[in-house]
């Protein structure tokens, strides 16, 4: 079971507690706006009514403790900020993602401690650009949405012994007979740079390296039991 | 007997291609705005009249040889031809005849000479007092030899230049529109010139001052003081004519300022009518235009994302904020109302648009514009951005092209956070294109040499390109994933790749260069 808490039950906050099941993920959600915490028990989530600025609520569901993932999704750039900011002094190695709705923010959001952030306005005018420029990527880029379900991406943990512990990018047939297509992989040892396979660099797998497989779903799984 | 002979006639020019065409292609040159010849026929007026001002102005001082009497009839001819020609096409008589005809026959009663006579005159006279055929006609009657003595107006074709620039048009609008203000100044102006001018005329007129000899000149020193020119030819002498002159200084230079904000209050009004007017102009130019309505965050995102690819772009906005963004990035905008049907029209209908993009973040107002769009035209692209996930079913129902729900995309991203990173790494890596690894598309046409090579053969292997898909016949519904390096391309395919941005490059250009 991994632990969410998300902070601020916005559009995006909505999308991403849709996208959770309850069976996989404990959710919490958190938000300053009484309606926006009567929304989210509507929709059928666990939702708290909290200041942003009150660092006993944080401590309360258990950042610092047992929390895994800290989304902030508020709509407010400043208390994305404030509450990554609180999050962080009270865990080192909490995940925290947050939105940012003006460039100039990210490198204060990075700063205050969160690991990543995202900007829907970004992501809606690329997605708006790429139908304008490449109407045919857009197109397989849909196949790899969680609604049509028909591709997918995955990552693979390469375990030790496994048949791809030591192997050559350049010798990589294996993926093809799966009908994968390999992206590339992050490797431990040189840190947390993601190496593309297309950056032409032939590269050496080693166990507790992560892979990135695209692929249908079921050739996936029958992989993933095939390098064990 | 002469009636049906003209109305024949009208039949006739009805029926031939021909007269049509000449008559469109007149109406190309002289009247529509938009046709490519009108500019150049525009500026060999202008030249012309140039030229025979300033021959006359040169004429007055030295003799000139007789080659410069030709310039002059070659001129004249061409005006008077044009005067001719807007004369012809100014109305449509042909048809307004066929139309009576028509109208009698299914009444029943007979054609009369004088009524088809008379709509015939009434539109032509109607013309030829119109102020513009006034200035065209003052232009071309002073070389009329009889007239000679009239060469003078021969200035009056300067006016003609006015006919031609649309700016000067609009400034002289400025002046209609603030009729009442230059009314009441004009009234105050003359009510102090006169009472100013009937008090000095009697306290200095009766021999006091020996300048004033009559009201004309009491009249033209009140003038000459009111305007703040002042040359001094006429001072006053007596007491109460100082007194007096002390007033109508004052007052002359309120009027002057009053009359200075007037018209720069009405200028900048029409500044964004003029600068409109520019940049429908300039829209009107470009091809393959995409429309973007809402500069919000997103909207200025993909502005910039179009402006670094080199697309020509439009931006609508009604937000004062919004458009003063735009102008700082130097883009193409329009302080408009995008739920107003004259912005749509005059920006995406008379315009060679083929996408439209509306980021607003009212789904009332993108649904509005989009149902405007495409019940006119079906064939412009509309991406449409939702702001409510109950919304994206709709913008679909009523045929949008594309829907982006932004939140939701973004969701799908930041779920991926949740495992370990690395998955969210590639993706973001990706989709929002921050490495220079990219998602491209190649796409295979009709006649390219590579029609019927491998995936192999074509490169793609050797520069680690990888072919994500292949979309046959550019469809999604028929695409193969991770097609075999061995796969013979078809014309029209789609190849989706992924692969080093350079390398992208290289092979697109390399495709390009063994197109036959």
């Amino acid at each position: 079971m991994i632990n969410i808490v998300l902070f601020g039950y916005s559009k995006t906050g909505r999308e991403i507690a849709k996208l959770l099941s309850k069976d996989e993920y404990n959710l919490q959600i958190i938000d300053e706006n009484p309606l926006s915490v009567a929304k989210a028990n509507e929709d059928g989530f666990y939702a708290k009514h909290s200041a942003f600025n009150d660092d006993k609520m944080l401590e309360e569901v258990g950042v610092g403790k047992d929390i895994d993932v800290l989304f902030c999704t508020s709509t407010d750039d400043s208390f994305n900020l404030f509450i990554t900011l609180s999050a962080r002094s009270l865990d080192k190695d909490l995940k925290i993602l947050t939105l940012i709705y003006k460039k100039e923010d990210e490198k204060k959001m990075i700063l205050a401690g969160a690991n990543r952030t995202i900007s829907p306005y970004d992501v809606g005018a690329l997605k708006a650009f790429r139908i304008i420029d490449k109407p045919k990527v857009s197109k397989v880029l849909d196949l790899f949405s969680l609604q049509s379900n028909k591709l997918s991406m995955n990552e693979i943990v390469i375990r030790k012994n496994s048949i791809l512990d030591g192997v050559y990018f350049k010798d990589l047939n294996i993926f093809k007979e799966h009908n994968l297509i390999f992206l590339g992989m992050l490797d431990k040892e040189l840190g947390e740079k993601f190496i593309f396979f297309s950056e032409g660099i032939n590269h050496k797998i080693d166990f507790n390296d992560i892979i990135i497989v695209l692929g249908s779903k079921s050739d996936i799984k029958k992989f993933k039991k095939v390098i064990e | 007997m002469l009636a049906k002979l003209i109305i024949s006639f009208a039949y006739f020019l009805d029926s031939s291609k021909r007269y049509k065409r000449v008559k469109d292609f007149a109406f190309d040159i002289l009247e529509n705005e938009k046709s490519r010849i009108k500019p150049y026929f525009d500026a060999f007026i202008i030249f012309l009249v140039l030229l025979t001002v300033s021959i006359l102005i040169y004429d007055i001082a030295h003799h000139l040889s007789y080659h410069f009497e030709i310039i002059e009839n070659i001129a004249v001819s061409v005006f008077v031809l044009e005067w001719l020609g807007r004369f012809w096409i100014h109305d449509n008589i042909r048809y307004n005849i066929i139309k009576y005809h028509k109208k009698k026959v299914e009444d029943g009663t007979d054609v009369h000479l004088i009524e088809i006579l008379k709509m015939i005159i009434v539109q032509k006279v109607k013309y030829i007092f119109s102020p513009m055929s006034i200035i065209d006609l003052l232009a071309i009657l002073p070389t009329y030899r009889p007239l000679r003595i009239l060469r003078i107006f021969l200035i009056f074709r300067l006016l003609k230049i006015f006919r031609y620039t649309k700016s000067l048009n609009t400034f002289f609008k400025v002046f209609s529109d603030k009729k009442f203000e230059f009314n009441f100044l004009f009234i105050l102006a003359i009510f102090a010139v006169f009472m100013s001018a009937t008090i000095m005329y009697v306290f200095e007129g009766i021999g006091n001052n020996p300048n004033i000899k009559s009201y004309l000149d009491a009249i033209y020193w009140s003038i000459i003081t009111i305007s703040t020119v002042g040359y001094g030819d006429i001072t006053p002498v007596t007491f109460t004519g100082k007194v007096i002159t002390l007033f109508l200084v004052g007052g002359g230079f309120m009027i002057l300022v009053l009359a200075t904000s007037i018209v720069t209050n009405a200028l900048s009004d029409k500044m964004e009518m003029v600068r409109e007017n520019k940049l429908l102009s300039q829209a009107n130019k470009l091809s393959n235009l995409i429309v973007i309505f809402g500069f919000g965050r997103m909207g200025m995102a993909l502005a910039n994302e179009l402006n670094e690819n080199g697309k020509d772009f439009i931006i609508v906005d009604k937000n004062e904020e919004n458009t003063l963004k735009a102008k700082e990035l130097g883009y193409l905008y329009m302080k408009a109302d995008a739920s107003d049907y004259e912005t749509i029209k005059n920006l995406v209908f008379d315009n060679d648009v083929d996408k439209v993009v509306l980021t607003t973040e009212n789904d009332a107002l993108n649904l509005s514009v989009l149902l405007t769009i495409k019940a006119e035209k079906k064939d412009i692209v509309v991406i449409v951005r939702a702001n409510n996930d109950e919304n994206v079913k709709k913008f679909k129902i009523a045929k949008a092209d594309f829907v982006i729900f932004p939140y939701e995309t973004v969701a799908e991203v930041a779920v991926e956070y949740i495992g370990s990173s690395v998955k969210f790494d590639a993706i973001e890596n990706i989709i929002l294109k921050k490495s220079n690894i990219s998602l491209d598309e190649i796409n295979i046409l009709d006649g390219s040499n590579i029609v019927g090579k491998s995936i192999s053969e074509i490169g793609l292997n050797k520069m680690s390109i990888i072919v994500i898909a292949l979309l046959k016949h550019g469809s999604s519904r028929n695409f193969i994933f991770n097609p075999d390096s061995d796969y013979m391309v078809e014309a029209n395919d789609s190849l989706v790749v992924i692969g080093d941005e350079r390398n992208i490059e290289d092979i697109k250009k390399s495709i390009s260069r063994q197109f036959t």
